[in-house]
């Protein structure tokens, strides 16, 4: 039992290194000394006196603006893409109506676009919309884009809520959006935990659109800025590592922070009766 | 099930504050947004992108002669928009495809000879006259059927840098065949004999690497009236050759070219065949391993050229002010510092180097010789095309490097696929 166990615990300490490798090595390659960054030998271990490389990012690249930007684009998107899809998703999964199917299937139809493709035509509608340069042009583009896929999580979470439960409520003589407020809501958290991450995420990497509708400097994104370093005769490797590294942290802390719900909503359904 | 709100205590305040931050800012963001060309002082807003803007060093000098403008003028401001490199040309046209963009940009020649192409910028025979200015011979490429599009904000020319430290007797190679045989002995210890781009991702710059050899070798890819050559004996020379170094063990393969220029700065790469722009970064940047310049070691002089042009955005609302701004560029003195900032380049006038300057980098006088050997990197005649062109020509290369597939072969096939898929478009 114990030699299980150790087993156990030594293939979860292989899966963690490999996992978080990539953020060690962008840590390691941000403090590493020039001299010694193409050495045949890689170095393997930080260097502390490399540590202003961390300091300069903030003092001499507009870091920190560019965190605070991506961080109202991700939340913005979070926050408009559940509004948004709680009560589609509540009606594709409950309510009978004609054209239910091609509604559900018309949602999935903006995913099947690539942003590249409806980055011109938005870029024309935002300019007339005065949305160019403007985060919350960015956070509504997302929540195009996230919508649909948080509207079928979120379908397939209230699918799962037993009918009689609302039956209940009904006979209490609460209304139908009562209902899918006070009851159904409650009842898919874990399932919202885990359909915020995904908006989060989209909301925090996105390139394309924060790249061709900001060209004011104030306003860049964290991956638009990041790709400013890659200049076309030279990069200067720390510093894209050292902002890389930091910005991986605000989208892991997120994750960190709703994961228990995130696995309660993976796990829901998954055993019944 | 816990209750909702109990289950999601630690989210739902940060949902309700994010919510509230994001459309307060997203509000105010509005607010900022530049619906007008006007800025906050009342100046006419003038936008110029430049991938020199992000570059470390080059850009904040750029960003600074741009300011100087600004001081000059009490109506005009000159806004910086940097992107970035890697999608400089994508974001520029997915912009004017949406009927915006900056007003002044700075292109490389394929995108600007494609934006001509596309109606997507501005003649401008009123703003800048031909008598004006004592342009350099590149300024011939600044006219599309007769009619002026731009001027040449910088061309630079291609000659060979090395770290005389790595070579053997710590001098350059003369022929192709000392090259290689130098490289091989140089690449030791972790150190490299010579770099260049062998992959699709950089698509771009293999073109331009390519395209020394081709013409080291004295090939072309087309003839002036636009007949295409790409497999003609001289190009597939060029084509062998860079397959020779290819498998000399003599580079680092997979290397995109900023870590490579960022090794030879360091003191890990030997030589180089590169452009002034280039060359003044590993002199800035590689204080420790100073280098010196040779002329290409190949058979003929003749090497590739970068040439960007400047040009007005047609969808400019403010062309007026765009176009002061480029008459101030022209002028002598602004011509002088442009060309001293940009380093090892020339930029749209003659300007004479201080000696100063040649004091401080001597090797600019290799570069400065190598002018008259200078040809644009685009085949002739079918500029409008050499996106398409790039394209299949690097598959093809491709395919001798780490296919297998003769020189001559793959270059039959480009000869074959440009004709039929690409020039026999109307």
């Amino acid at each position: 039992m114990k030699h299980n166990s150790t087993a156990r615990t030594l293939a979860v300490l292989v899966l963690l290194g490999v996992a978080a490798f990539p953020l060690y090595w962008m840590l390691v390659t941000s403090l590493t000394p020039s001299e010694r960054l193409f050495d045949a030998t890689p170095n393997l271990l930080p260097t502390l006196s490399q540590i202003g490389t961390y300091a300069a990012a903030f003092t001499e690249t507009s870091l920190r603006q560019w965190l605070v930007n991506s961080l109202i684009v991700a939340v913005g998107t979070t926050v408009l893409s559940i509004l948004l899809s709680v009560l589609p998703a509540y009606a594709l999964s409950r309510l009978t109506f004609n054209g239910k199917l091609l509604l559900g299937f018309a949602l999935f139809m903006t995913q099947m676009l690539p942003e590249a493709m409806l980055v011109v035509p938005l870029y024309d509608i935002f300019t007339k919309l005065s949305l160019l340069n403007t985060l919350l042009g960015l956070i509504l583009a997302n929540t195009a884009f996230t919508v649909p896929v948080v509207t079928w999580i979120l379908k397939g979470a209230i699918d799962g809520v037993p009918s009689e439960i609302e039956e209940a409520a009904r006979v209490d003589g609460c209304s139908r959006l009562g209902i899918v407020l006070a009851v159904v809501v409650p009842l898919i958290a874990p399932t919202l935990a885990a359909a915020a991450v995904i908006a989060f995420f989209h909301g925090w990497n996105e390139y394309v659109f924060a790249q061709t509708f900001i060209s004011d400097d104030a306003l860049r994104t964290a991956s638009v800025g990041l790709a400013s370093f890659v200049g076309e005769l030279s990069t200067p490797v720390h510093t894209v590592m050292a902002v890389g590294f930091i910005y991986t942290l605000p989208a892991v802390v997120f994750y960190l922070f709703v994961q228990r719900y995130v696995v309660a909503g993976m796990t829901t359904g998954g055993v019944k009766g | 099930m816990k209750p909702f709100l109990s289950a999601i205590t630690g989210i739902t305040p940060l949902l309700a504050g994010g919510l509230a931050a994001a459309l307060a800012l997203g509000t105010a963001s509005v607010a900022l947004a530049q619906s007008s060309d006007k800025s906050a002082s009342g100046k006419t807003v003038v936008t110029f992108a430049a991938s020199h803007f992000a570059e470390v060093g080059r850009g904040d000098r750029l960003k600074a002669w741009v300011e100087k403008f600004n001081q000059s003028q009490p109506d005009i401001e000159v806004k910086p928009v940097t992107i970035p490199f890697s999608s400089f040309a994508t974001t520029i046209f997915t912009q004017m495809g949406g009927n915006g963009g900056p007003d002044v940009i700075r292109f490389d020649l394929p995108e600007f000879y494609a934006a001509v192409a596309a109606k997507s910028v501005l003649p401008i025979d009123d703003i800048v006259k031909d008598g004006a200015h004592t342009f350099t011979a590149a300024d011939q490429y600044m006219k599309v059927e007769g009619k002026r599009y731009g001027f040449a904000f910088d061309t630079a020319n291609y000659a060979m840098v090395y770290n005389a430290a790595l070579l053997p007797n710590g001098t350059p190679p003369k022929t192709f065949e000392e090259f290689v045989k130098l490289g091989k002995e140089a690449t030791k210890d972790g150190n490299y004999g010579f770099a260049f781009r062998a992959t699709m991702a950089e698509r771009g710059g293999v073109w331009y690497d390519l395209t020394n050899f081709v013409y080291g070798f004295g090939g072309r890819w087309s003839k002036p009236d636009g007949t295409p050559t790409f497999n003609s004996p001289e190009v597939v020379a060029g084509v062998a050759a860079y397959k020779t170094v290819y498998d000399a063990g003599m580079i680092p393969k997979g290397t995109d070219a900023a870590t490579y220029r960022r090794m030879f700065w360091e003191g890990k790469v030997a030589m180089e065949i590169d452009n002034g722009g280039v060359a003044t970064i590993l002199t800035s940047q590689g204080k420790a391993h100073p280098i010196a310049a040779a002329p290409s070691p190949f058979p003929h002089k003749e090497q590739g050229m970068i040439l960007a042009p400047v040009t007005i955005n047609a969808n400019t609302k403010v062309k007026d002010a765009a176009g002061k701004f480029l008459q101030w560029a022209l002028q002598p003195q602004q011509q002088q510092e442009l060309q001293t900032l940009l380093g090892a380049a020339n930029v749209a006038t003659t300007v004479e180097r201080t000696p100063e300057e040649l004091q401080a980098m001597p090797w600019l006088k290799v570069y400065d010789a190598q002018t008259p050997n200078s040809v644009p990197a685009l085949p002739q005649g079918l500029e409008t095309k050499a996106p398409e062109i790039q394209q299949i020509i690097v598959q093809q290369l491709l395919k001798v490097l780490q296919g297998g597939v003769a020189p001559q072969t793959a270059m039959d096939e480009a000869q074959r696929l440009i004709t039929a898929r690409v020039l026999a478009q109307k």
